[in-house]
């Protein structure tokens, strides 16, 4: 799936992904592949992502938001 | 005709003060490309905030759901002003400006605000300082917002604003501040904030984009460029409710305007700053170069003095 991260300083992650393991509102949720079209709060808790490589990447996340579209693309808004 | 000494005295402050107002200007205009930058890679975020928040509104709509407290337009009592200026003076015409624009705009307003309420924030002292000379009614006063504004610096802003407009101290929030055109141009204008409605804040948005220069281009070419999104509606699931998405959604939209607002006032107060240097050292050129034709003329005034008397001196002894 397309992955983009933002931030409000930089853009954190871009590309393909594997997987996207982060916490929300209603708890810890991992998105993958073809994920159906969702909207969310993102809690406070460290997002996981696993690139196409394998490569595991970590981020913070103090708020946010996530929106997973439905052309298999996913999008994370994260203070 | 002055003294060469005190010629030499002038000639002297005058090279100092170049040597300032030289350096100043170097200063600024390195922070201003700092400020551009850190405004500029704000702009994929906002983009994506707005496309969600029109998602959802539609959504809403759709819905008939009721809109969260922020994003409702509600009968308006009390109007907040927020002036944001800098904190330190000696940038030319920046905040005199802001200062000109707003109270055009208040009078220009006159009639449509005479029944509501008004109330002042400021930002920066020099606005503060305006404000309290007009003896307008201030409730805050927010300083320091530093060179680059981070983002912790303008929680304390937002809370208060939105807090105050929870509690119905005010029904309607308008910004003053300096919209960064280029890095020559930069142009006061005034912008409602809340409550938030996707209109206003896309025009913010839009504005992040200077319209020239280095910056201008690097944004063509990352190709970011809001659609604003009528397409296929689809059905979300939206956790938790709605509802609440959509509040924090207009709290972080309202955040990210007001940290936006203080980036680019920032951003044209350095390059105000690098105009008002560039000009004051340019006259300090101009100024040593008269004073040093001036210094020279008399130095050879002097001399030619000596020698008239020496020679007159020499002809009386033979």
């Amino acid at each position: 799936m397309k992955l983009s991260i933002f931030s409000l300083k930089k853009i954190l992650f871009q590309g393909e992904a594997l997987s996207l393991n982060c916490k929300t509102l209603m708890g810890e949720i991992t998105v993958l592949d073809n994920h159906e079209t969702l909207i969310g709060v993102l809690a406070s808790g460290i997002a996981k992502v696993i690139d196409n490589g394998n490569q595991e990447h970590f981020f913070e996340v103090a708020s946010g938001f996530l929106e997973v579209k439905e052309s298999n693309e996913v999008r994370c808004l994260v203070d | 005709m002055e003294s060469v000494q005190n010629l030499k005295k002038r000639l002297k402050s005058v090279a100092n003060i170049k040597k300032i107002t030289k350096a100043m200007e170097l200063v600024a205009a390195t922070k201003m490309r700092r400020s551009q930058e850190i405004a500029l890679s704000s702009r994929p975020y906002a983009l994506v905030a707005l496309d969600l928040l029109a998602n959802l509104t539609l959504i809403e709509k759709r819905r008939g759901l009721k809109m969260p407290e922020l994003l409702e337009q509600r009968k308006i009592k009390k109007v907040l002003f927020v002036l944001v200026a800098s904190d330190k003076g000696l940038a030319g015409a920046f905040n005199s400006s802001l200062f000109k624009k707003f109270e055009k705009y208040i009078a220009e307003n006159k009639q449509h605000y005479e029944k509501e309420e008004k109330i002042f924030a400021a930002v920066g002292e020099k606005s503060f300082q305006y404000l309290s000379k007009k003896h307008w009614n201030i409730v805050k006063k927010f300083v320091n917002v530093g060179d680059y504004t981070a983002m912790g610096q303008v929680q304390p802003i937002t809370d208060f604003i939105i807090t105050g407009y929870l509690e119905k101290q005010w029904d309607r929030v308008v910004v003053f501040s300096t919209h960064f055109k280029s890095a020559l141009k930069q142009e006061a204008m005034v912008r409602r904030v809340l409550p938030v409605d996707f209109d206003h804040v896309k025009e913010t948005v839009g504005d992040i984009i200077p319209q020239t220069g280095k910056f201008a281009e690097l944004m063509k070419k990352q190709n970011l460029v809001f659609t604003g999104s009528e397409k296929s509606e689809k059905e979300y699931v939206i956790e938790p409710t709605p509802e609440l998405v959509l509040e924090q959604l207009a709290k972080h939209l309202l955040f990210m305007q007001i940290y936006h607002v203080i980036l680019e006032a920032n951003a044209s107060e350095h390059s105000a700053r690098r105009m008002a240097m560039k000009t004051a050292s340019d006259n300090a050129s101009d100024l040593g170069q008269t004073l040093n034709l001036q210094y020279n003329k008399v130095r050879q005034a002097s001399i030619t003095n000596q020698i008239i008397e020496i020679s007159a001196g020499a002809e009386a002894q033979t």
